[in-house]
């Protein structure tokens, strides 16, 4: 297990994990070199003056080309901040945010957005839906409607192409979201808590559908989660962060072969490096709720509360 | 017959947005309760299709043959029970007003003068047929649609400017501001000054009144769009002329209907007060005139008619809403049993 502990605000040390295992990445994904993320000393600041609030600093990321790499941390860390500003929609206060060696400025369709709110345009049938990037890039009606079909019918969803999204399930729906960012052939994908809002059954299923899609696409994902056990089974490497301001605590290689299959979750390595991030996430989630535990509140009461229950007390 | 009905449809601006508004709102945040029905798909998962709705039947349904006997009785049976309860409502109405006319009812409120409904009937069979009451018919029709069209166009397009760009808000909101609260009737002078004909001041002043609320929802509905559709549309590469076009727009499209079903009942009560006031024609012009003429009958006509045409003007701009928003399913909460 490589765990490389940062320490925070200090940039240089993922640059070294590059070196080392940059061949690894190569050997294992073959010859795709375009969608290559890198975040150097980035820091986002909302508000201006003493009433602003410092989201995350110092922050070092980097996404290789054809890698899984997922972002977990407490809530309110600045995860999704830190998307945000890879998919264009904010800009960094400070360092910088590159693609392929390029300043990121405002979105794009190189880089496919899943939002966790599904996001799909509900005025939309299901293919117009899947067809609104192409649209957009001036391609002819029956090709895209074309591409569409394909994309659709690969991801068994072709008998729901007339479907508007209110018919859809959240399983669905959110599988459509990823068939729609993936019409526009990106070199990244960026995936925003995608099954945040699913049941835990469709979300076990919906993993083993995406890391399936990953294994055929080889597509650079930046994953954001808050469930280490999707963080592990997805991801190639894992970065840890602490609570806000968000700094990136640790990086963590999965050292798990390709491809995934729902039996290396019982697997020995697999729940090592469980509790190893549940561990290190832990510390990070009393320290953003430091404030609210205050007084015995992680006890929940701070009184033996006896056998007739909470009537004894009010 | 269900004029009646449609009195409030072509009432007071106020009470009218209220209601509409509040019809408006669960529709956002609905939940669907379509049965669920199960379907496989390659991967050997199963997922759950929610069971298509009418607009959308043209793709596989799902539901069984004896579901939809099930469901076609039961509709029928609910459909029956809302006509037993209108013919019972609409019934009971007539039957309080012919029983106050013919016993000349008079506590406070005087019947005295109020023709029965069986008079008004038979006046309104013959009236129907005079070319001159066709051309006051028509001609209020025709001034309805000229302003209210050119209220939508103006509404919706500067609506969406307003709602879209600060600038825009800054420049032109402020005046506009000024100007909305003083109802169409205090224009009628103005507006008789104002424009070269009494046509045209008539069609200026159902303008006014359908513009308002047409551009004030078209606004609102700009500045609720859900931010994460923007974004996504951003994201696959839409620039500022497609996002405004093919996402805020359709967007924005269920308030749009609200705000154009509220311009029309406050064009019509625009409309009648212009027509009382300065008209030569028009069906408010008619019921004025046989006030004057004290044709009693005539008022109760010119009443309903009017009553009669707000609703039909307001079952359009419903069908309209529901061509244009297939996906859009109004739910409201019925009510209990």
């Amino acid at each position: 297990m490589n765990i490389v502990t940062t320490s925070p605000g200090a940039g240089g040390s993922p640059a070294s994990t590059a070196s080392r295992s940059a061949g690894h990445v190569d050997g294992t994904t073959g010859a795709s070199t375009r969608g290559h993320i890198r975040i150097a000393d980035m820091g986002i600041r909302f508000g201006r003056g003493a009433r602003g609030v410092q989201a995350v600093s110092g922050v070092d990321l980097e996404v290789r080309p054809g890698e899984f790499v997922s972002l977990i941390g407490p809530s309110g860390c600045g995860k999704s901040t830190i998307l945000n500003v890879v998919a264009g929609f904010l800009k960094p206060s400070s360092g910088s945010a590159t693609m392929d060696g390029a300043a990121i400025d405002g979105p794009g369709a190189d880089r496919g957005v899943v939002f966790q709110q599904y996001s799909l345009f509900p005025w939309m049938t299901v293919r117009t839906n899947v067809e609104f990037g192409l649209k957009m890039q001036g391609v002819p009606r029956s090709n895209r409607q074309q591409s569409a079909r394909t994309l659709l019918g690969l991801a068994g969803l072709l008998s729901f192409e007339n479907h508007y999204p209110d018919q859809l399930s959240g399983g669905m729906k959110q599988r459509v979201g990823i068939v729609r960012a993936l019409a526009t052939s990106p070199q990244v994908m960026l995936m925003d808590e995608p099954f945040g809002a699913l049941d835990s059954q469709t979300r076990v299923v919906m993993q083993q559908i995406l890391t399936n899609m990953w294994q055929q696409f080889r597509l650079s994902v930046l994953f954001i989660t808050h469930d280490i056990e999707e963080a592990i089974f997805l991801s190639d490497r894992i970065y840890v962060m602490t609570a806000r301001p968000g700094r990136i605590k640790a990086q963590i290689e999965v050292p798990l072969p390709r491809p995934r299959t729902a039996e290396m979750m019982v697997s020995r390595p697999f729940l090592d490096l469980r509790s190893q991030l549940h561990e290190l996430i832990r510390e990070e989630s009393l320290a953003a709720m430091g404030g609210e535990l205050k007084d015995g509140g992680l006890e929940g009461f701070g009184t033996e509360v006896g056998p007739k229950g909470l009537s004894e007390l009010v | 017959m269900s004029s009646l009905g449609s009195v409030p449809a072509a009432g007071p601006s106020l009470s009218m947005a209220s209601v509409t508004e509040a019809e408006a709102l669960p529709a956002e945040g609905r939940t669907p309760a379509a049965a669920a029905t199960p379907s496989s798909f390659p991967g050997g998962t199963l997922e759950y299709a929610r069971t298509p709705t009418p607009a959308a039947a043209n793709t596989p349904a799902a539901s069984g043959w004896g579901a939809g006997w099930g469901d076609m009785l039961d509709g029928l049976r609910s459909n029956l029970l809302t006509l037993v309860l209108g013919v019972i409502s609409i019934g009971g109405f007539f039957t309080l007003w012919y029983f106050a006319t013919k016993y000349q009812f008079e506590f406070y409120v005087r019947f005295r003068n109020i023709p029965s409904p069986v008079l008004v009937f038979t006046e309104f069979v013959d009236v129907i047929k005079l070319p001159q009451f066709q051309k006051n018919l028509v001609t209020s029709i025709q001034r309805i649609f000229t302003g209210f069209a050119i209220a939508a166009a103006l509404g919706v397009t500067l609506g969406l400017l307003i709602g879209r760009y600060r600038l825009v808000r800054g420049l032109v909101f402020p005046s506009l501001e000024i100007i909305r609260p003083i109802p169409g009737i205090a224009w009628v002078p103005m507006s008789i000054m104002l424009w070269p004909s009494s046509e045209s001041s008539i069609v200026f002043i159902c303008f006014l009144g359908a513009f308002f609320p047409i551009l004030l929802n078209t606004m609102h509905g700009v500045q609720t769009v859900d931010k994460v559709l923007l974004r996504a549309a951003r994201s696959l590469g839409a620039k500022e002329g497609a996002l405004l076009v093919q996402i805020i727009l359709p967007a924005a499209l269920p308030h749009i209907f609200t705000g154009l079903g509220i311009g029309m009942g406050v064009a019509w009560v625009s409309l009648v007060a212009a027509e009382m006031i300065s008209g030569q024609f028009g069906i408010g012009y008619f019921t004025w005139e046989a006030y004057s003429l004290i044709h009693y009958s005539h008022i109760v006509i010119g009443m309903l008619s009017i009553g009669f045409l707000g609703l039909l003007s307001s079952a359009l701009i419903r069908a309209a809403g529901t061509l244009a928003m297939p996906w859009h399913k109004t739910h409201v909460n019925e009510g209990r049993e």
